[in-house]
Order: C-alpha cells, then structure tokens, then sequence
C-alpha cells in the first residue's frame, strides 16, 4: 500500500511536469500539439542512451549508440534541450502557415513520422524492442524499491517546482497576455504590433523542454525505453485531461492530469478482472472520451475556469501615479448622454 | 515495367477505397468546418457492423447496406449529441477538434468492447487474381472499383440535379447565406453527416476486404491516408479528394517498390505536411469551393 | 501623414481596389464614405497591412508601408479598429486595454521571467494610464468583466479606448459607430475630436452622415475602387455624381 502511494505520487510529479508544458502550448498559446507524447519519448530516449554505459549483461543482444554513461542530471538536462530543439525545428516548420486544425493535422502526422522512424530504424533506436537496464539514478541499484521510488519523486518535485515558477511567471507577466491575446485572436494581437509568431514558438518549444524533462524522469524512473509506450493516444489523454482540468491554468492541468491519467489507470489495476483484459482498457478510453465531451459541452474552460485565478498581483507602492494618466482636455468626468453605464446588454 | 504497371493497380483498388473515405468526410467537411478525427473510427465501426449482420446470416451485399446504415446513423446521431449543441453556440474549432478526437476514442473503444481486439474476418472470397492487360486484379478488387465509382458518381448526380444538392452545395460555401434564403440548414447538416457515415461505412468494407483483417485500429490507422488526400485537393473540395485520393493510392503503391514498405506510411504523412506548406489550398487551382 | 498613390487590389477576378489615390492630412479626420462594394474596407486593411496591393504605393511619414504586414505597421504606429468590434472575449477588459500597449518590456520571453522589476513598474503605469482610459469612456465599472460579455456600443468604446491605449499616430476606424444608438454615437463622436486635438490622424470609414457630419473635416467618396471626390460634407452631398453613385451603384463618369 504503501509503495502504491508513493509509486503514484513519482509518476502524478511527472506527468505534472508533463501537464504543465502541455498547458503552456494549448491552454495559453493556443496551439494544438497532438503529439506532445512525441516530446516526451524524444526526451526519455534521449535521458536513456546517454546514461547507458557498457552492456550491463553481456549476453543481451541490445544494440544502442553512445555509450556515453553520464551522469544523470546532464542527461537530464540534455534531454530537455533535444526535445526542445526538435519542437523548436517543428513548430518553425508549421507555424506560420497554418491554421489550427491543419496544425493538429501535421502535429500528428509528424509524431507518426518520428514513431515509424523510431520502430523500425534498428541500428539506432533498437526498434520496437526499446531500451532495457537504463541505469538507476541516485543511489537505486542498491535502495530498496520504495526508497527509489520516493527518490525519484522528489527529483521530478524540483523539476516540477521550476516548471510551475516558469510557468507561473509567464502566466503573470505581459507575455503571457500577448500569448493569450493571440490564442483569442491572432489579426488583433498582430493589428497592435505584437510579435505573433517569435512569442508562439517560445511558448511551444519551451513546453517541448519540460516534455523533455519529463520523459528523461519517466525513464529513469521505469529503467527501459519502450516505443509502445509513446503512442499517440497517450497525448490525447494528456490532453483530454487538461481541457478537462481547465486549460486557462495550470491548477486545473495538474488536477486533470492527475485524475485523469493517474487514478484512472491505477484504477484499473485494481479493478476485478471481469471479461477479457482488453475490456477494462477499452472501458477506460471510452469513459474518458464521455467525460471530456460531457465537460466541454457545459463547462467549456474546465472544471478550473481561468478567470479564478488572478493574473497580475502587481506590488503596490512607489507612490509614483500622475505622470502616465490620460487626461483629455474636455471634462471626462461629465457623462454626456451616456445612459446606464454599468449594466450589461443595454446599449 | 510490368511490376510499375501492377503498382498502379494496386494503388487504383486503395485509391478506390480512400476516395469514398475521402469524399464522404471532405463533403462532411465543407458542411461543418471541422474535420474530424473520429471519422477512421466510423469507418471500422461500419465495417464492424457489415461483419456482424454477415455473421448474422444475411448476404454479403445487404450485410454491407445494414452496415452503410448503421453509420450513417452513428454520424447522425454523434451530430444530434455532440456537434450540434457546440455549434450552435459558436465554440471555437480547437474545441471541436478536440471533441471529434474524443468521439473517435469513444467509437474505437466501444467497438473493443462488442468485438474484441483480435482481427476478423469477412467469409467471403475474393477470387484468384487473374491478369487484365498489365494489371493485376482479383475479382474482388474489381467489384471494388465498380462499387467505388458507381457511388462516387451517384453522389455526383445526386449533387447537381437535385434540390438537396443545390442546398447542401449552398450551405457549404456560405451557411448563414444559405440560411438566410430559407435552407433549413440544420436538416443539411444532418443529411451530411449520414451521407459521408454511409460513404465512409463502405469505405470501411473496402479497406478490410483490401487488407484481408478487420481490427478496431483498422480505420483509425487509414484516418491519415485519408487526410493525405483531402489535403492534397483541398479541404472541404470533394472533387479534389478525389483527385487526391488516386495521387496517395498510387503514390503508395509505386513508393512499395522503391523505398522499404514499413516506411510508407511516413512517405505519405511526409508528402502531406509539404503539401500543407506549400499548397494549403490543395493541388487543385483556384479558391472557390465545389460541392 | 499618409498618401495613398495608385493602389490597386484584386480579389478573385474582380478588381475591389482600382487605382485609388488620396492623402491624409495630418492632424485632421478624413472621411472614407461610398455605397456598399466601393472598395472601403479592403483599402482599410491594406493600409493596415493585412493585404498587399497588386501595386501602387502607401507612404505614411515618409516611408513606403505597402506590403509590410500588419505587425510592422502597427509598430509604425498605424493602429486600427474593426468593422465588427474583436475585442480578445474571454480577457478583462482590462487586460484588452493593457494588452495594447506598445514596447511593453515584460512582453518578451526571457525578460518576462527575468527582468520582473522593470516591467512590473512599467505595468503600473500602463494601469493608471488604462484606468483613465476607462474613464475616458465610462467603462470603469465594467473593468474586470471579461470582453466578451460587453453590449455592442460597450465594444465599440472599449476599440476605441484600446487604439488610444496603443498610442497611435495614425487611427483607422472601421464603422466606429454602427450599430449603437444616438447617444453613443454622440459620445463616441466627441472622444474622437478629442483625440484629434491630441495630435492624432484618424481615417474613418462610416455610413451615418450625422455622425461623419460631427466628426471629419473632410470626406473622400470612394465608388467601384477609385476616388469619385473630395471635399466637405456638404460639398460632396450636393454633388450629383456622388448622389448617383450611391442611388446607382455604378457607372459614373467623372473621377477626381
């Protein structure tokens, strides 16, 4: 019971991390990545092969390149700046062009490019087989495994931890305002000189970096690498969640996502086992799908709106008011003719 | 020669199959304003339904009717639940977008549910193959054909020359327009739906009798091909997925030859995204939308 | 402040902007009116940078601004409203307002995690200055609404406001006061004199005459993509060519 807690706790921190870049894309920019499991799979292979070593068992009959044996937080980050080097390639490949649902279109059509790449290019990925004995991180080879487990979680915490401030901070600021001015309307944001285009790609190629992170983590985590386990429909849960959550905020994206990814598919762990085994699977999907349409359909901005939250806690003081204030030479205190100021769908 | 020959019939029997797929939801398409992901998991579901009216007893072609129908329902009815109420109140098309990628889990998984995930098969034959001029067909595949472009063309007619035609065609280039005149566009939308359900329904068919199994991933995995063509001729323009539909069809089939087959697939995903770059509007000129 | 030199535009076939030449003084509003397919609002949005002309010229303080999209425009400082307001919906209203604010530090990637300080102070002072400019339009009461729950005069107030907000040389108004009733057309009326009293250009594209009436000095008349005349109100409404390119939507002879 309680490795289960702690087990799910590691992977609720990451899949947060996961959450909250996804919502940078979608919930602030506005951009429909169907394939940001892509970003996570790039980031965990990548965390993989540069801290295997040697083949730990001689006899295994894995092939992979590098070799490299880094130390973790290197791979780590490294794999945080692939994943954002390839978003960074892709979404300057499709941005500019394309409307939101040609983008989804390519988002996934590329994360199939990159999958089929994946399963069948043996020589440097090990096809669909994937990558067995990743090293531990730590001290894992010799903890136990509830120690491993709750180690893990609390590097994924401070992972985490500098997401949301990133996150967070971009929220607060002018940026995020733009990037939301451009998600409610692009012309206008661009009728008022903001740079459209630079501030989406930072947006998605720094929601590609946490993928990254979070992949590595997962990897680290679970010690293999494994295509199967990175397929489009992983995204789509991901983001089924967080337009379930609220995607407005980055609250509502970690409650989706932990409910929803998290709880559902332990659940099912601990469900009798009743039909065949495909059935709780399946069961699974569907009721996903129901809740996410039933949650669009009349909570269309998610269970957490974005308005609950404020935006902009500016430190008051400085005592400098005056100079900025826009006064207009007339009396624009004087309302002229102007009736019932205030109240909604009058005028 | 004689193997490029054989490609090109290869890629005439997929394009068969793509174009109703590609028609049916590019005409949904040019309705709605969304595309929809759910739609390869209409066309297993219509196939699935053939499969279990056939298992059931009935004839092959009627079983395919039941099936046909049976889709066109499902369209009906997931617009009646999800897509109009969202409509109505102007949500933007990244929601729907979403919702159509929630009703495509929702359908590939109910049909998980009812038929499990192993592989079927029709109890039909197909016949031998036998050589008609440098091609290489089976009886099976020419029937395909036969049915592809008999309904293709009945569509055709059906959108010239009658007055749902004419008002569905109006409703696509401008539906406020349309409403304006009096076309009662929500009966449009939903003759559409059920019209591309049943085109898709046999597409379905096709694409199972084509790959001899039938799986709950079958039409999902096809969704993209799809896409492929409706790209290529650009979105909402069903004549131009037709065109589309014959370029990926063959394209595929001749690339086989070429380049490792495990790797078609990203050839025509990777043809799609430089199309969509180059050519948004599709290969076909000019803006204006046919129906 | 803008010359508009030969423009010509193309849509589908037909030509929607035909060799179209005019200025726009500085410091004055100048009316665009003319029947419905003159050509208006597409000379609009090319001056804002959303189309390119097939050819022609638009100079604005000296440089040639044809074709440099709608971003390098508006950073020159041509700011412009829409024929159907486009307020950002699910934003504040204040946010609308803050949002358009030009050179805003924060507003870059890394100095909005970065340089907090510098745009958090500056972010007060946009605040102040949108504050007034609620004021200015008797919003205030309405500042944490989000946009999309205004009525169509509130919208209508709320474009003006935010083009002040984005300090505009140059302001192009789209149908500024369609759609709204008298006393808000009255109102919207005065706070565009004041803004040309504060140094700024407006071109304005409206149907109401008693609107344009109250608010330009001068009027261009534009029928089929070219200028048919130039002149006062009055002077315009007593031509005839104008009176028969409005009751005919067509073919008149003389272009000024």
């Amino acid at each position: 019971m309680l490795y289960f807690i702690a087990d799910l706790l590691a992977l609720g921190a990451i899949n947060a991390i996961m959450a909250v870049g996804l919502n940078l894309q979608y919930g602030q920019a506005g951009i429909l990545n169907f394939t940001y499991y892509t970003f996570v799979a790039i980031g965990a292979y990548v965390g993989a092969v540069t801290t295997m070593g040697h083949p730990p068992v001689p006899a295994s009959e894995e092939t992979f390149i590098l070799q490299w044996s880094l130390p973790w937080p290197v791979a780590l980050l490294l794999a945080g700046v692939v994943a954002g080097v390839l978003g960074l390639f892709m979404v300057l490949v499709v941005i500019r062009r394309l409307r939101s649902d040609y983008l989804a279109i390519v988002t996934v059509s590329l994360g199939f490019i990159v999958w089929d790449l994946i399963t069948n290019y043996v020589p440097l990925f090990n096809g669909a087989n994937g990558l067995f004995n990743v090293p531990y991180i730590l001290n894992g080879a010799t903890a136990s495994e509830i120690t491993y487990t709750l180690e893990v979680f609390g590097v994924a915490m401070v992972v985490l931890a500098v997401c949301v401030w990133v996150v967070r901070s971009i929220f607060r600021s002018p940026y995020g305002r733009v990037l939301r001015a451009i998600r409610e309307d692009d012309v206008v944001a661009a009728s008022f000189g903001k740079a459209t285009t630079s501030s989406r790609v930072w947006a998605f190629v720094l929601g590609c970096v946490m993928a990254g992170l979070a992949g590595a983590l997962l990897v680290f985590y679970v010690n293999a690498w494994n295509p199967q386990g990175f397929l489009a429909e992983e995204s789509f849960i991901l983001m089924a969640a967080i337009v379930i959550g609220g995607p407005g905020n980055y609250w509502g994206a970690v409650l989706g996502t932990f409910v929803f990814v998290e709880l559902l598919s332990e659940i099912e762990r601990y469900l009798p086992n009743f039909g065949n085994g495909a059935l709780v699977g399946a069961g699974r999907a569907v009721l996903i799908g129901i809740v996410l349409i039933v949650v669009i359909r009349f909570r269309p901005d998610g269970l957490i709106p974005e308005r609950w939250l404020r935006w902009y806690r500016v430190p008051a003081g400085g005592g400098q008011g005056g100079p900025a204030g826009f006064q207009s030479p007339g009396a624009p205190r004087r309302r002229l003719g102007w009736p019932r100021v205030g109240q909604r769908g009058e005028i | 020669m004689n193997q490029l020959a054989e490609a090109v019939g290869f890629g005439l029997v997929d394009a068969a199959v793509i174009a109703l797929a590609a028609v049916g939801l590019s005409l949904q398409v040019s309705v709605t304003n969304f595309i929809n992901f759910a739609y390869g998991d209409f066309m297993s579901f219509g196939a699935y339904v053939t499969y279990a009216a056939n298992a059931a007893g009935l004839n092959f072609f009627p079983s395919v009717a039941v099936g046909a129908a049976g889709t066109g329902l499902l369209g009906v009815v997931s617009n009646w639940v999800v897509f109009r109420p969202l409509m109505r109140r102007k949500s933007r098309t990244l929601i729907l977008l979403i919702c159509t990628v929630g009703l495509s889990f929702i359908v590939q998984n109910v049909i998980v549910m009812i038929w499990g995930p192993n592989a079927e098969h029709y109890s039909v034959t197909v016949g031998n193959a036998l050589h008609l001029g440098p091609f290489l067909f089976t009886p099976g595949d020419l029937i395909l054909i036969g049915v592809a472009f008999t309904l293709l063309l009945a569509l055709h007619l059906f959108m010239q020359n009658t007055k749902f035609g004419t008002a569905l065609r109006a409703t696509s280039n401008n539906d406020d327009l349309a409403q304006a005149c009096g076309i009662d566009t929500g009966r449009v939308v939903m003759w559409t739906w059920a019209i591309s359900g049943m085109l898709c329904a046999v597409a379905g068919v096709g694409l199972a009798l084509e790959t001899n199994s039938l799986r709950p991933t079958t039409g999902f995995n096809e969704l993209f091909v799809v896409f492929g063509a409706i790209i290529l001729g650009g979105i909402g323009r069903v004549y131009g997925a037709m065109l589309g539909a014959l370029v990926i069809g063959i394209l595929t089939e001749i690339s086989a030859m070429f380049i490792s087959p495990v790797y078609s697939g990203a050839l025509a995903f990777t043809v799609v995204i430089v199309v969509l770059l180059l050519r948004p509007q599709g290969l076909l000129p000019g803006r204006g939308r046919s129906a | 402040m803008l010359q508009i030199e030969e423009v010509e535009f193309a849509y589908g076939g037909s030509q929607a902007v035909a060799g179209c030449s005019f200025d726009v003084p500085d410091r004055k509003v100048t009316g665009l009116i003319g029947p419905n397919g003159a050509g208006k609002s597409t000379l609009m949005e090319i001056i804002a940078g959303g189309l390119t002309p097939s050819s022609g010229r638009i100079v604005f303080d000296g440089t040639e601004i044809q074709g440099l999209g709608r971003i390098r425009v508006a950073r020159l400082g041509i700011i412009r409203t829409f024929q159907t307001p486009r307020e950002l919906t699910r934003l504040p209203v204040m946010e609308n307002l803050v949002f358009a604010a030009p050179n805003q530090i924060g507003e870059r990637p890394l100095q909005s995690l970065f340089r907090r300080g510098r745009w958090a102070a500056q972010e007060r002072e946009l605040r102040l200055k949108a504050e007034s400019l609620l004021e200015w339009v008797g919003l205030t009461k309405l500042r944490e609404e989000p946009a999309g729950s205004l009525s169509g005069g509130q919208r209508r107030l709320l474009e003006i406001a935010r083009a002040m907000m984005a300090e505009p040389k140059l302001l192009l108004l789209d149908e500024p006061s369609a759609g709204v009733f008298p006393a808000v057309r009255k109102l919207i009326a005065e706070r565009i004199r004041e803004m040309v009293e504060r140094g700024i250009t407006v071109l304005v594209v409206a149907h109401n005459m008693a609107f344009l009436s109250d608010v330009a000095d001068d009027v261009v008349v534009m029928a089929q993509g070219k200028v048919l005349r130039r002149g006062t109100l009055s002077e315009v409404r007593a031509d005839e060519s104008v009176v028969a390119a409005y009751l005919g939507g067509g073919h008149v002879g003389g272009t000024s």
